[in-house]
């Protein structure tokens, strides 16, 4: 099962590469768990092929190595403490990367901290993990100042863009610091990393309804087992090109990375403003695979971006993380015509993504519900199961929550034992344990698709009836001609809430004119009792619109 | 002051944006033409999308903005002349039509 668990016989299996920062062994051949093994074999097989395109510059799948390869062994030389996590605090960077593949050679589950996160947020975040080195890449290191005096245990932190360290240690002497000198000086040979397959990979934090972030734990052998079956279902090559749209805070970052480095692909990492119009990017970098949330995909259509046959290299065009609406969907497959055009779904918990729906233009519109694509049909490997509020499974055709199992169910939340035993249980009659999404979906009927609903917290109970705040901003988008709109319970009462009020920031309608034609088409206790106009919506920290901040809003207002 | 020059432009993303440059401390008078809408935190990607609908509705007419250089798109003045351009040639070429 585990091929590092017999040590080579001789160099047939390892062959020593020199760099600057000594001998670094690669293994040869596949192995059945880790993702540090599947980037190793590419740095062999396609040293000389482009492994990542970030910040102006292309770095070959020996750069890249050889970059990770240090951080590896300083990792190694001076990491002395439990558990074996290394953060990596960095965005759109060579070292951001280089520092996620230096945590995993260096046999670590990496930690992603975002420096577009406030540096409180990011501090938790360490103190919660108990991480003992940190990667933190040049533009990242500005904030330093606010997290490093509160961090309570000598940590490790290496600064692969700074000349000079003695600043630092003069500053914060409880902390160890490596910096570009120490990291080309570094010496040494390493073993390959070595990971159990229930060893963290990554630990990702989430937003907890409490307001304290959650680090759900990913193992080795959830994230391998999806990187595999993904490049199989997409048959990737090293001919590949990759977006990656994500920040590394947010786990579809990991798709990008892993499937893309386990074969031999390019990563293609666009600025953040890049980012605000791909077209060109997506055109100029010749990708192959796209993957993004759809909010990317609404800009792009705004800015007139979504011509047909804009995008004639794209082999597969991947969108998660939100809700698709079929409209956008069909643009999309009209820009990127000789694209397959997936929508997934997943919670963090369940890695990734644990249901795909392949568009189809002659089939899929008449799947879709309320303007939205179904999110199809569970990955290889993963069971669904949909319950009521007793967590019995409900008939087919009937609604209720996901529940989820499989490979993919990851470890838990990090070091909360409580947390995890509420979101990961097992059902009467049932030997597994399965993850709870939280999300309402429909049992399918014979082949039909999942389709989700909505989250349960955004069902609630208005003076005792029950709202589904998905079908009051569905209509409210009609009715006001404008592609968001946001509903939410207010005010909050025992029971659930008084009334509706919703958001806009359409300014082509008259408010009360769209209340009216609401008041035809939904109950009375369904209709926003006011519509509030705003100039631009709160969004989270993965760029999804914040309804706590809405709700938060409403509070100030009284 | 004709509809579709730069100034007409300017002003409209200004007035459309005045609340949340007085929200950001900025005074909508005082805001040059380097300003970075964006990075300055006056507004985020979807509010580019409400934005440049906005503008369409009033000017009447469909951008396509593809051509503007991504570093450049929320940028005040680069910005309100593309659109400017825009809207010359698609009224120019109504009027040949």
């Amino acid at each position: 099962m585990n091929d590092h668990s017999q040590p080579p016989q001789d160099t047939g299996g390892q062959i020593p590469i020199t760099t600057a920062a000594g001998f670094y062994p690669r293994t040869a051949g596949a192995l059945s768990h880790g993702l540090a093994p599947g980037f190793l074999r590419s740095a062999e097989v396609h040293a000389d092929r482009p492994a990542l395109q970030v910040a102006g510059q292309t770095l070959s799948y020996r750069n890249l190595h050889d970059l990770a390869a240090r951080l590896a062994a300083a990792i190694h030389q001076h990491h002395t403490s439990e558990p074996p996590l290394t953060a990596v605090f960095g965005s759109r960077s060579v070292n951001a990367y280089a520092g996620v593949l230096g945590a995993l050679l260096a046999g670590h589950g990496y930690v992603p901290l975002n420096p577009a996160f406030p540096p409180d947020r990011t501090t938790t975040m360490l103190l919660r993990s108990e991480c003992g080195s940190l990667i933190v890449d040049s533009a990242a290191e500005a904030q330093l100042p606010e997290i490093l005096p509160r961090l309570p245990t000598p940590t490790l932190i290496v600064v692969p863009d700074r000349s000079d360290i003695s600043d630092y240690q003069r500053l914060w002497p409880q902390h160890t610091f490596i910096g570009a000198a120490e990291l080309s000086s570094a010496a040494g040979m390493i073993e390959p990393p070595n990971p159990a397959a229930d060893d963290v990979a990554y630990l990702l934090f989430t937003s907890g309804s409490t307001g304290v972030p959650k680090g759900v734990a990913v193992s080795h052998r959830n994230v391998g087992h999806f990187v595999r079956s993904s490049i199989a279902r997409y048959g990737i090559t090293q001919f590949d090109r990759f977006s990656q749209t994500f920040d590394l805070t947010f786990d579809l970052s990991a798709f990008d990375m892993f499937v893309a480095w386990e074969a031999g692909a390019c990563l293609c990492c666009p600025s953040r403003k890049a980012l605000l119009n791909p077209a060109h990017f997506i055109q100029d970098s010749r990708l192959t695979v796209w993957f993004s949330v759809p909010s990317v995909a609404l800009v792009m259509r705004a800015l007139g971006s979504l011509k047909p046959g804009a995008f004639p290299t794209l082999r597969w065009s991947l969108f998660c993380g939100e809700p698709l609406p079929a409209d956008l969907a069909d643009a999309w497959a009209c820009a990127a015509a000789q694209s397959t055009l997936e929508n997934l779904y997943g919670p963090t918990e369940l890695t990734i993504a644990c249901t795909a729906y392949r568009w189809d233009r002659q089939r899929s519109l008449s799947e879709c519900e309320r303007n939205i694509v179904p999110i199809g049909y569970p990955l290889e490997g993963m069971e669904p199961l949909v319950v009521d509020d007793n967590m019995e499974e409900v008939q087919p055709g009937d609604e209720g929550e996901l529940l989820m199992t499989g490979p993919q169910l990851s470890l838990g939340y990090w070091r909360d034992a409580e947390k995890t035993a509420a979101a990961f249980i097992t059902p009467p009659g049932k030997q597994h344990t399965y993850y709870r999404t939280g999300d309402r979906v429909v049992r399918p009927l014979d082949s039909d698709p999942l389709r989700f609903r909505g989250r349960l917290d955004h069902q609630i109970k208005v003076q005792g009836y029950r709202v589904e705040l998905q079908e009051v901003e569905a209509l409210l988008k009609q009715e006001a001609g404008s592609d968001l709109a946001v509903a939410v319970g207010w005010p909050i009462t025992p029971s659930g809430a008084g009334a509706i009020e919703a958001f806009l920031t359409s300014n082509r309608v008259d408010l009360e004119v769209v209340r009216d034609r609401l008041k035809a088409r939904l109950p009375r206790y369904a209709v926003p009792r006011k519509i509030h106009l705003i100039d631009q919506w709160p969004l989270n920290s993965n760029g999804k619109i914040d309804r706590k901040q809405l709700v938060r809003w409403l509070e100030a207002k009284i | 002051m004709s509809a579709g020059s730069g100034e007409y432009v300017r002003s409209l993303i200004l007035s459309r944006l005045e609340q949340s440059l007085l929200d950001t401390g900025l005074d909508p008078a005082m805001v040059d033409d380097n300003f970075d809408l964006l990075t300055g935190g006056v507004i985020d990607s979807l509010g580019v999308v409400e934005l440049i609908s906005s503008i369409e509705q009033q000017l009447g007419v469909a951008l396509d903005l593809t051509e503007l250089d991504p570093e450049q798109l929320t940028v005040l003045g680069p910005l309100s002349r593309f659109i400017e351009n825009q809207y010359a040639q698609s009224t120019q070429s109504r009027r040949f039509a």
